[in-house]
């Protein structure tokens, strides 16, 4: 228990955050990242000790987190899911989206509304490697992904990002 | 003046020191290549920048979020403690009852020998069994069941 209460300390703000990017309401992504250290005290037994805590951490949240998403779509429109999981990480077209609030910087500002727009699987990659610092294996084993996929979607939402500053007047000069 | 191909190699370069682990032979091609050619300094200065605009999303979090999750993590413990011991519990019932009808069947057999040169009939050896064995083990087992949970010595 003290080991599981060490690991609370030290991921909890982390999952949270992962969390509320993925779905976009922070209220649900407290319940959410508590959902989650509830499944890890359950399925503590399958967790490979050989490799780090945290990417296993996140694809349980990241699980969670689609089939809630699921559940949600379900209850208001009965019709014409989508069968991709990965699609159900669109973030909420209402209100300020979890980056325009966590935004403090001109630059960071520039990007939440980059990240808004953007697909969702290159934003969760680039977020997973960025913020959360995972190496790509690592990001691979959270998305369940090849490592190969992983690498493109971070390239591309790079890319995707990059133009937010050059739109903005801050040309490559190419 | 940028030729298309240097360009393209070089971006995929780029792009490939911020992603993943470069040698260090690469990274100084980069920082060659960077000195002459404006586009990609450019180039680069804007993926640092992009990149450290990523880390720049500050999120805080709840102050009392972690002690809310320790709660409900004990109560859970308790919860999945008091199930584990429930299924030993019946798990032992049932391990016990078995025990008791196979023992009992021995001892009636053993009984039905002893019983033969002491003029015992059937019957008799029946009766005995069932009372001062079966009945006594089938009592046993149950006490498991009916005993308050921090004797039942189990868990």
């Amino acid at each position: 228990m003290q080991l599981l209460a060490d690991l609370v300390e030290r991921c909890q703000h982390r999952l949270v955050r992962y969390l509320l990017y993925l779905i976009g309401r922070r209220e649900y992504a407290e319940d959410l990242a508590q959902e989650t250290w509830v499944r890890v005290l359950q399925r503590g037994s399958q967790y490979n000790g050989r490799q780090r805590f945290d990417p296993w951490l996140f694809a349980i949240a990241r699980n969670l987190a689609i089939d809630y998403l699921r559940k949600k779509r379900k209850a208001v429109q009965t019709a014409s899911l989508p069968n991709d999981r990965d699609a159900m990480l669109l973030l909420p077209s209402s209100g300020p989206s979890p980056f325009e609030a966590a935004a403090r910087s001109e630059d960071a500002i520039r990007l939440a509304g980059q990240l808004r727009i953007l697909s969702p699987l290159y934003r969760e990659a680039l977020l997973l490697r960025f913020q959360e610092d995972l190496s790509l294996p690592e990001i691979a084993q959270v998305l369940g992904a090849p490592v190969t996929t992983v690498t493109s979607r971070i390239y591309r939402g790079l890319a995707a990002l990059r133009s937010a500053f050059e739109e903005g007047g801050d040309s490559p000069g190419v | 003046m940028i030729r298309l191909e240097c360009d393209k190699r070089f971006r995929e370069l780029i792009d490939r020191s911020f992603v993943e682990e470069v040698s260090e032979g690469e990274r100084q091609l980069i920082h060659d290549h960077i000195r002459d050619c404006d586009g990609c300094k450019r180039y680069v200065e804007l993926t640092a920048r992009t990149i450290r605009g990523l880390r720049e999303f500050t999120f805080t979090s709840e102050p009392d979020s972690n002690a809310q999750v320790r709660e409900i993590l004990a109560h859970h413990t308790g919860t999945m403690r008091q199930q584990n011991v429930q299924f030993k519990i019946w798990a032992a019932f049932v391990v016990a009852l078995s025990m008791s009808f196979v023992g009992s069947a021995l001892v009636y057999q053993m009984a039905k020998r002893l019983a033969a040169p002491m003029h015992f009939d059937t019957a008799q050896v029946q009766a005995g069994v069932l009372v001062f064995w079966l009945l006594p083990s089938f009592c046993s087992a149950l006490c498991l069941l009916a005993a308050p949970g921090e004797n039942r010595g189990i868990a």
